[in-house]
């Protein structure tokens, strides 16, 4: 057992440290022949892209990751299902298919990032409205509301894509829903990424009430709290975040569900210390897989590919482990 | 051993069989046009398809902007009986030909109205080829099609001839060839010795997606006597780089995709850009589309170079040259006269 608890610190204290090395990395790692020497000369067109594009992106990697980290296992501890992530109730799809609008009537990154925002927040707010109706306070209820608003996204993203030219936008929009840290630059991100380390900050402040609501609801009352306004506050700030986030980078895929499952099979529990841990995973996978997506090709690669490509074998090593231990 | 020595011989023969067929596909895509007394053509299409078409036809349906501006310049235009979709948003035909505007629209390259099509009982089909997998379908219903794919100039011209020997008006077609051939030997002629800047073609979609190495619009900036500085992706369509990227390659242009949702004054603003050398000497630019998008294939593509030639090369190729030169060519196969805004 103490073996196990050094065994444990060692573990984290690896994820801790990971994301540093992976954002110095994604600092000096891109296209452009960046040098420290040029830097520290003061040359401006080194300094201007270590400070607009660089710097930008690394921070965006890093907190974005972590909050989507965070989130994923908040989703997962609230709906009380190992599958449940943002996608579940619908804001990736409200995302989309703002981003979507944005690249079809606006142009520019700033009318994508808001409209996108907007769609997340559209959504969340459906969902809300639809578990409303329902008189039982079943966490269910706010799935199947989820699952209608993520229809009603969907379609509404079908609609979009089939007006769009497919010479110019639909590929954007195509693009987009893979993911990117493309573009990203500092001056863009600060209301994003003020807003997503808020609302992960209080995750951790309601990280008492999260843990009740894996209980089942009945025992959740008895320990005196409002399942129901809980529920909705916690939702509300971990879709917020999400929001924040997404609107940035578009749609990641893995990045919300997994990092979760990994830091529960290292910790075996959902305490605190699994919630951070999912977070600096998160922030640790979106970090590397953004510097390849940077680095592999002249082009840009979406995301995506990468963060499925990075994760699931991790995921699938530790599912090995877990196996050899029984 | 014997066994897999075999076996690699096997596949090897069955490798070269494929290369060989494909090469006589393309051979034959080339030129391999017969013609009977009787005033039947068997044409062989740009998929490798063999058509023949019997008489003259008098009923043509186009599903493709460029095959319908080729009908356009070859005069056919009263033949034109149903055109793609979107026809509205294309000003070469308010300017040539504005009745084409209100014909029935038989879809896109995306979606194609088989039903409306084989309402308007065509005499011959013009299709992208991108659709050619509906050639059984449209074949079963008795029409005759024919697919065109001009990527580049000699797939333009074979294109322009395939076209004109259908329709019968293979002097039209030839008077066209010719005239595009002789401006793209004029600007050889005036930039192949000179230096040739980095030019870098943006898209449609956004400042950050760039013709690679593959496309027409690479073409184009050879022909105009400029290196495309994105010549290392090998991309089919735009690719998505980043500011980095577009910062190392450092272009000395920078051109905006013809019918770009975003202008030159957002690249020439935008501040991850400052330090790129097109920016700072102000050098970005729009591709004219007044008339047609002049970076996709259409006939007057080449007037894309021309352009672009006056910009890199002003000493050699003047504006002037340029305006005069498309719209003689406008006036003449087009019927207009052709202005740049």
């Amino acid at each position: 057992m103490d073996l196990n608890s050094v065994r444990n610190k060692r573990i984290f204290t690896c994820w801790l440290i990971a994301p540093v090395i992976l954002f110095v990395m994604s600092l000096f790692i891109g296209r452009y022949p960046l040098s420290a020497a040029e830097l520290l000369r003061g040359n401006s067109t080194h300094l201007n892209i270590f400070m607009n594009l660089r710097l930008g992106r690394a921070l965006t990697a890093l907190f974005g990751g972590f909050a989507l980290g965070v989130s994923g296992f908040v989703f997962q501890c609230v709906f009380r299902n190992p599958l449940a992530s943002p996608d579940v109730i619908g804001i990736s799809s409200g995302a989309s298919a703002g981003a979507a609008f944005g690249i079809l009537f606006f142009s520019g990154t700033v009318s994508v990032i808001l409209l996108s925002f907007t769609g997340a927040l559209i959504t969340l707010i459906l969902t809300v409205l639809f578990s409303s109706l329902d008189r039982y306070e079943k966490s269910s209820t706010f799935v199947i509301s989820g699952i209608i608003v993520h229809t009603i996204a969907q379609s509404v993203l079908m609609c979009l894509k089939i007006t769009a030219d497919p010479e110019k936008q639909l590929s954007s929009i195509e693009y987009w829903i893979m993911g990117s840290l493309n573009g990203i630059s500092t001056g863009r991100i600060p209301f994003n990424l003020v807003l997503c380390i808020f609302c992960t900050c209080v995750l951790f402040v309601l990280y008492r009430r999260i843990m009740i609501l894996t209980l089942s609801d009945e025992e959740a009352k008895m320990l005196g709290i409002n399942v129901r306004r809980s529920r909705f506050l916690i939702l509300l700030f971990a879709s917020l975040s999400v929001s924040s986030v997404i609107s940035l980078t578009g749609i990641i895929s893995f990045i919300s569900l997994l990092p979760a499952h990994i830091a529960r099979l290292i910790r075996k529990d959902n305490s605190q210390t699994t919630m951070i841990m999912s977070g600096f995973i998160g922030g640790s996978v979106l970090l590397s897989a953004d510097i390849l997506a940077k680095s592999v090709s002249s082009s840009e690669l979406p995301l995506s590919i990468f963060t499925s490509m990075i994760g699931t074998p991790v995921l699938i090593i530790y599912l090995l482990k877990e196996r050899r231990i029984d | 051993m014997n066994k897999y020595c075999i076996v690699l011989l096997l596949i090897l023969s069955f490798l070269f069989c494929a290369c060989g067929r494909s090469s006589a596909v393309s051979a034959a895509g080339n030129d391999q046009l017969t013609e009977d007394a009787d005033r039947s053509v068997t044409v062989t299409d740009q998929t490798g398809r063999t058509v023949t078409i019997e008489g003259e036809p008098q009923k043509i349906v186009s599903g493709y902007y460029i095959s319908t501006s080729i009908l356009i310049a070859l005069g056919l235009k009263d033949k034109l009986k149903g055109i793609e979709s979107k026809a509205e948003k294309r000003p070469i035909y308010r300017l040539s030909a504005p009745e084409l505007i209100s014909l029935p629209d038989v879809g896109s390259a995306k979606q194609f109205d088989f039903e409306k099509c084989a309402s308007l009982d065509p005499d011959l089909v013009i299709l992208p080829a991108k659709l050619q997998d509906s050639a059984q379908t449209l074949e079963s219903l008795g029409i005759k099609v024919i697919f065109i794919d001009p990527e580049d100039e000699n797939k333009l011209t074979e294109a322009i001839r395939l076209i004109g020997k259908t329709t019968f008006q293979e002097d039209r077609a030839a008077e066209l060839i010719d005239s595009i051939s002789a401006v793209s030997k004029e600007l050889a002629e005036k930039t192949s010795t000179l230096e040739k800047p980095k030019v870098c073609i943006t898209g449609n979609s956004n400042l950050l997606s760039v013709a690679s190495g593959n496309m027409y619009q690479s073409y184009l900036i050879e022909t105009a006597g400029g290196k495309n500085a994105a010549d290392e992706l090998t991309d089919k369509t735009w690719a998505e780089i980043s500011y980095e990227q577009l910062l190392k390659w450092d272009p000395d242009y920078i051109i905006i995709a013809g019918e770009a949702g975003y202008s030159a004054d957002d690249i020439l603003n935008d501040t991850n850009l400052s330090e790129c050398t097109a920016v700072k000497n102000r050098n970005v630019y729009q591709i004219p589309s007044s008339a047609e998008s002049l970076d996709s294939p259409v006939p007057a593509g080449i007037y894309g170079s021309f352009w672009l030639a006056s910009l890199l090369h002003p000493e050699t190729v003047s504006d002037t040259d340029f305006i005069n030169s498309i719209s003689s060519f406008y006036k003449k196969f087009y019927g207009f006269e052709f202005s740049k805004e």
